[in-house]
């Protein structure tokens, strides 16, 4: 029996990238189980389109946010309780389309949660439209004789952004990707994964990824070099690209605050605002 | 003007002291236990432009400043051009001789004087400051304290130019304006820092909100006490953020709160529509200033009330209240945070720049506030949306063995999505059944306010109310003023007394939203409407000429 699964029926087409990332996401949570991060305190959250799907699919508490905003969602969940550990699932369209200035922001602050990336550079769920990364010349519904927009690097964006855990990871490589993600959950900062996921329906990059992805063999040394891989267009390197340690947003805002479990008492608070009330 | 009131009014640019000269002013009149009413007229501008202060006071509650003043400081020409109109009957005028070369009233070289201390235009607030010791009679060792007390930084060139200005206007205005003490000192609130406050002492957790006038001030005021007050307070990228990360700090257990006005508040319309959807109880300020769009930030509106009570798209039940004067914002505020955890469900608490940014004495019993006590899971399984018979399903946070999920989706009762017809109109009627419980609730709760009970009935609410109680004073109008405090679940069961007695509506827009409602939703047919719409509060004296006559 799946510990991890829920009574979802599920709904991705066959052959979706979006299994081998569920079936690598289950093994990071055991796994993390394992190294006495318990699957309680994972604490999830999704953005609307195919890839949300993966909320009801999985065991574990949380919420399903809407289009673009659950990087919103788990800084929030975060700063409510730091001894929470949010991750949120994002699209490609979803996190860099509706919800750039989160992600982007997110990553600034350096706030403590991990952020996987079901990167297809398409809208699956809306018909096959292109994507903030979808290359020059998509053709989809909404760009029949293609896009003429120049694609975004989220890699590299979240570099510049400040991010200070970015990877790449492809569902094919799945324990390389398992690893991927229990490092991002471990590391203390804002974590971002961008997960390749072919799109069998509107987007089907089996092909390519399997030609052109490649296990890195080596953590690049500091950010220069990690940009420089974030930028190949030859090859899909994938591994960690970079990681860093650096305060983390809860911390700097409040110390050792929790403002759920370290809540004043009725009577602290009101004599504190009794207090600030004489005249 | 009723004489039991003493306005005095300063004038300048911005960036010459009169806000704080306004401030220091109020202080004084609230330190010898009378009772104070401080109106800042300012633009959207940070140097220049044109601010003024009025500080009415009086022995007996004051819930409004006076437009005529009995002491008119004027620092620069334009504030002489434009409050010379302002001087009520037996009223003193003193302007920047500098700056007006022949006007009525008493000229002070007040520039002159500031010069010969760095930062003279900074010091022309202090020197008004002085001109109202002498007006009302304080000598100058008393002076001395207020400016001590008023302005902290650079004290010496501050009490000396204080000295020179009052031994100038002493011999001709000394005394002219002798206040009598009153009964008790009382502290001095925005209504704000009055929220602010309230939030706190209800229990609140985490306030979240992005810099948007007349709202900005309960996030400066929650980030310099959140240590203190045990409230922490964020300042995300945009109101966007603002909102789902205060949804997401529900999930995790906390009492969260947003703040914002117009532009703002309609960025968050996608995610409140969420918190009704998912069941968060989450509170929202939004404090109403002139729109539509950018409007007039600085300025006050009541134009909001629709937006307010329709704010989300889809069905799901809200509960908006707007609080009545500066002591009620406290404990709404409070009472409301109380109201959308009972409920799991969005709230609004309305206001108007004239409400969150005005000033005034209170009498406020922080041990009176409500506090926040939801309905918490204690059986075997969890399930997020378990149906109820008032739809209000237990709550439970995490870490929990249970699964807790929240989904913005149409849900089963354990959260997960569903899509089948049966489950859809389940929940719909989950939601709805939740609408009737908030409904009966109210019933049992304080949701009107009654003042007086002669007379017609003057029905008006949020920080117009102030208004219409204080020009009841000011002329001498017998009448029963009756402000909902509740505007959505409108309280039509306590409207029922004014359905066959003459009503007249007061209000702050200009299409009259108030009365569209009070005609919808109560069937009350106001025999006449006065509407106000320029930004600027009623003025007691204008208001209760407006009443007589329609009364």
């Amino acid at each position: 029996m799946d510990d991890l699964a829920t009574y979802a029926e599920n709904t991705w087409c066959p052959g979706c990238g979006n299994f081998g990332l569920l079936g690598a996401f289950k093994k990071a949570v055991r796994a993390l189980g394992e190294k006495g991060v318990s699957r309680e305190k994972i604490i999830i959250s999704a953005g609307i389109g195919c890839h949300g799907k993966i909320f009801d699919y999985l065991k574990l508490s949380g919420l399903y946010s809407i289009h673009g905003r659950s990087m919103a969602t788990v800084q929030g969940m975060k700063i409510a309780n730091p001894e929470l550990k949010p991750v949120t699932f994002v699209g490609d369209g979803d996190a860099f389309g509706e919800g750039i200035a989160h992600m982007i922001f997110a990553a600034k602050r350096n706030a403590d949660v991990t952020v996987i990336m079901h990167d297809n550079a398409v809208y699956g769920l809306t018909t096959g439209q292109f994507t903030p990364v979808s290359e020059k010349g998509f053709k989809g519904p909404s760009t029949p004789k293609g896009s003429v927009e120049e694609p975004l690097n989220p890699l590299a964006l979240m570099l510049e952004s400040g991010a200070t855990f970015v990877a790449r990871g492809y569902p094919v490589k799945l324990n390389h990707l398992v690893n991927l993600m229990v490092k991002a959950v471990e590391h203390e900062g804002f974590s971002f994964v961008d997960v390749l996921q072919p799109c069998v329906s509107f987007n089907n990059t089996y092909q390519k990824y399997n030609n052109l992805v490649e296990i890195m063999d080596r953590l690049p040394e500091g950010y220069e070099e990690a940009m420089g891989v974030a930028k190949r267009r030859d090859k899909f390197p994938i591994g960690i690209i970079y990681q860093e340690k650096k305060p983390v947003f809860h911390q700097e805002l409040y110390g050792d605050w929790n403002p759920v479990t370290k809540r004043m008492s009725r009577e602290e608070r009101i004599e504190k605002v009794k207090g600030l009330l004489a005249p | 003007m009723s004489k039991d009131v003493f306005t005095f009014l300063v004038g300048g640019k911005a960036g010459e002291g009169v806000r704080k000269a306004g401030s220091v002013a109020a202080s004084v009149f609230a330190h010898i236990g009378r009772r104070v009413f401080h109106m800042d007229d300012y633009m959207s501008l940070i140097k220049g432009g044109h601010n003024f202060s009025v500080i009415s006071t009086a022995k007996r509650r004051i819930t409004s400043h006076y437009v005529k003043a009995d002491l008119v400081v004027a620092l620069d020409k334009r504030s002489y051009d434009m409050h010379l109109e302002h001087l009520a009957e037996g009223g003193v005028l003193v302007f920047d001789s500098d700056a007006v070369k022949e006007g009525m009233g008493l000229g002070v070289s007040l520039l002159a004087e500031a010069k010969k201390y760095p930062n003279p235009s900074l010091r022309l607030g202090v020197g008004s400051v002085a001109i109202l010791a002498a007006a009302v009679g304080m000598d100058k060792e008393q002076l001395k304290h207020v400016i001590e007390d008023g302005y902290p930084r650079d004290i010496e060139n501050n009490v000396a130019y204080a000295m020179t200005i009052y031994e100038m206007v002493q011999p001709k205005i000394g005394g002219k304006f002798k206040l009598d003490a009153g009964d008790n000192e009382r502290p001095i609130l925005t209504g704000n820092e009055a929220i602010a406050l309230g939030a706190a002492a209800g229990g609140l957790d985490v306030y979240y909100a992005y810099p948007m006038t007349p709202s900005s001030a309960i996030l400066h005021y929650l980030a310099a006490h959140d240590k203190e007050l045990g409230v922490v307070a964020v300042h995300p990228e945009n109101e966007i953020a603002v909102i789902n990360m205060a949804i997401g700090s529900v999930v995790a257990g906390a009492r969260s709160m947003v703040g914002s006005s117009g532009g703002g508040f309609a960025l968050m319309e996608e995610a409140f529509s969420l918190a009704g959807m998912v069941e968060a109880p989450l509170l929202c300020y939004l404090g109403s200033r002139p729109g539509p769009s950018t409007g007039v930030p600085t300025y006050t509106s009541q134009g909001d009330l629709n937006f307010a009570i329709h704010q989300g798209h889809g069905e799901f039940p809200r509960i908006v209240a707007s609080p009545g004067s500066m002591e009620e914002a406290f404990y709404l505020t409070a009472e409301m945070l109380d109201l959308v955890w009972r409920f799991q469900t969005p709230g609004i608490l309305l206001t108007e720049k004239h409400l969150g940014e005005s000033r005034m004495t209170v009498e406020i019993d922080a041990g009176k506030a409500s506090w926040p006590e939801p309905v918490m899971h204690d059986k075997e399984e969890y399930k997020r949306y378990l149906d109820t018979e008032n739809g209000v399903s237990p709550m439970l946070f995490p870490p929990s063995e249970e699964l807790i999920k929240w989904d913005s989706y149409e849900h089963d009762e354990l959260g997960i999505t569903s899509e089948d017809p049966d489950t859809i109109a389940g929940m719909q009627e989950k939601r709805r059944r939740k609408a009737k419980a908030i409904v009966e609730h109210l019933k049992g709760m304080k949701t009107v306010n009654v003042y007086g009970d002669k007379g017609p009935v003057i029905l008006t609410y949020g920080s117009t109310t102030m208004s219409v109680l204080e020009a009841l004073k000011a002329g001498g109008i017998d009448a029963t003023v009756v402000q909902p405090i509740y505007l959505e679940p409108l309280p039509v069961w306590e409207l029922d007394r004014c359905r066959d007695r003459e009503v007249i509506v007061v209000e702050q827009s200009c299409s009259g939203q108030f009365a569209t409602l009070l005609r919808e939703k109560a069937q009350i047919q106001p025999k006449a409407v006065i509407k106000k719409y320029d930004g600027r509060p009623f003025d007691p004296v204008e208001l209760a000429e407006k009443l007589e006559g329609v009364l």
